[in-house]
């Protein structure tokens, strides 16, 4: 069943919009408690390999395995659920649910799709709000919250659910400058604490710092996979030079 | 005052049928409102799922009921469902009689013609739907039908409010056209105490004022469910 020991194990996958090729074989393997960082430029295919992980878009060809699960043979919503309890997600647009509160925007999922108990869930989510320095916000909607505050309730809402894998989709790319820090403040505890990460990010400061591993991906390929002190400092690719010349 | 005689108001026959009549025509409302709601909901999930012969099938649902005149949709509904043949024996006199009443004719059509109406303005409110919300969802592992309900409702049916408020208002005063297919609401009673009493100015005025009434406390009553399910910030930014 299993090809590796590894937690995550993408093997090869392939996705087209149409006829355009988005990822165009992809390999990776994650293992537990590794934190990988994926970088390159817009629209190279990050966030797509980062929902394909998680089953919210079904590829074409190739090999995912979550833990126990082989994502490419999930058909349903229903066969998804266990996968979508061991990884959660956190996106760069924080996508908060508006009509509820931040406690309730973090207590919904828990009760209403694991079934958990209420007053359980209200304890937990209330340590979270606190882990995210958000304690006195919990009745706040999140219309009423900064940018850096509402992505780090999507951070305790994903964090609720107790998954084994957090996905972060560049959630730093929307927030100002000074709420960028709070916000990697809180990831960098997760990554400290053992939590499996994806991360895709703009903060190569960030990635060197918290990252095991970091991937460089262009054009629908990673075209390099290392440490991070080789990829940046010795970046054996051309095109991985390239980008790091410009955003470095 | 100005010519006009209210004394038959003093009657208590007349007084007890315009209570009877407004009692009626609330209930006529209030029924054929909730029935309409749903099938805007379920209308608009119908649309959301994007199955070709389903979308095919709602969209000519909605077409039929909204560019044809209501009262024809009543009498139509009225004069087919009773020619069914669908009979049912009163338990206290042993008598046949049609299993659905005139009442539930109107019903009927009512909330048909309402949901159509409430079809558009809830799938509008779903297209405006950001994508990302719906991710979100399914990330939490959300199925179609818990993030429909739980999700997407909540806050599509906030965008959609004051559509829905002009729909609600336009059915309760639809429902005066019961009166033609002799359903005991607040139009047929008054006809029963012109004919009654030659009265028909005053009877009509009297009328006009209790529809104003009602109305007003319906679209009122909108207002301030639409001020209380306001989300504080939302639609503000991006
Ligand atoms: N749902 C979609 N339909 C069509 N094209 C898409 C869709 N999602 C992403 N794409 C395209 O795929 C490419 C890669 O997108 P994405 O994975 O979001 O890149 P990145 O996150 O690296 O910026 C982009 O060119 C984008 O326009
Ligand atoms: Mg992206």
């Amino acid at each position: 069943m299993k090809r590796s020991e590894a937690l995550i194990e993408i093997d090869n996958i392939h996705k087209s919009f149409g006829n355009f090729e988005v990822l165009k074989g992809i390999s990776l393997s994650v293992n537990e408690g590794e934190a990988v960082c994926i970088i390159g430029p817009s629209g190279s295919g990050k966030s797509t390999v980062l929902r394909c992980i998680n089953g919210l878009l079904p590829i074409d060809e190739g090999y995912i395995r979550v833990g126990k699960h082989r994502v490419h043979e999930l058909r349903s919503e229903k066969e998804m659920r266990p996968l979508r309890h061991q990884v959660s997600m956190v996106f760069q647009q924080y996508n908060l649910f508006p009509h509820k509160t931040a406690l309730e925007n973090i207590m919904m999922a828990p009760i209403q799709v694991l079934g958990h108990e209420r007053a359980e869930v209200e304890d937990r989510a209330r340590k979270l709000l606190e882990k995210v320095r958000l304690g006195n916000k919990a009745d706040s909607y999140p219309g009423m919250l900064s940018g850096g505050q509402q992505q780090r309730v999507a951070i305790a809402r994903a964090l609720a659910m107790q998954p084994e894998i957090i996905l972060f989709d560049e959630v730093t790319a929307a927030l100002d400058p000074e709420t960028v820090k709070e916000v990697l403040l809180t990831i960098r505890e997760l990554v400290d604490d053992g939590l499996t990460c994806i991360l895709v990010t703009h903060e190569m400061k960030f990635a060197r710092e918290v990252a095991d591993r970091v991937c460089f991906t262009d054009r629908g390929l990673i075209v390099e996979n290392a440490p991070p002190a080789e990829l940046f400092d010795t970046p054996q690719d051309p095109r991985t030079r390239e980008f790091l010349g410009q955003v470095l | 005052m100005f010519g006009l005689d209210y004394s038959w108001l003093a009657d208590p026959a007349y007084q007890s049928w315009l209570v009877t009549g407004v009692i009626n025509t609330l209930e006529l409302a209030a029924l054929s409102s909730s029935v309409a709601i749903l099938i805007g909901m379920l209308g608009a999930l119908g649309l959301s799922l994007r199955v070709f012969w389903l979308d095919a099938l709602i969209e000519l649902f909605v077409e039929v009921f909204r560019n044809t005149p209501p009262l024809l949709q009543m009498l139509f509904a009225y004069f087919t469902l009773s020619t069914l043949g669908l009979e049912t024996t009163d338990p206290v006199t042993g008598l046949k009689m049609p299993l659905l009443s005139a009442f539930a004719c109107a019903c009927i059509s009512l909330s048909l013609f309402g949901g159509a109406l409430a079809i558009e303005a809830f799938r509008s409110g779903l297209e405006t739907m950001p994508k990302a919300i719906t991710e979100a969802g399914r990330s939490l592992g959300y199925s179609r039908w818990a993030r429909f309900w739980r999700i997407e409702v909540p806050i599509a049916s906030r965008v959609c409010l004051p559509s829905l408020t002009n729909i609600l208002t336009n059915l309760f005063k639809t429902t005066s056209q019961a009166s033609v297919i002799t359903v005991p609401e607040l139009m047929y009673y008054a006809g029963q105490i012109y004919n009654d009493t030659f009265r028909t100015l005053e009877v009509m005025i009297l009328i006009l004022i209790i529809y104003v009434v009602l109305v007003s406390i319906l679209s009122y009553g909108m207002s301030r469910l639409e001020a209380y399910l306001t989300l504080p910030g939302y639609g503000k930014e991006q």
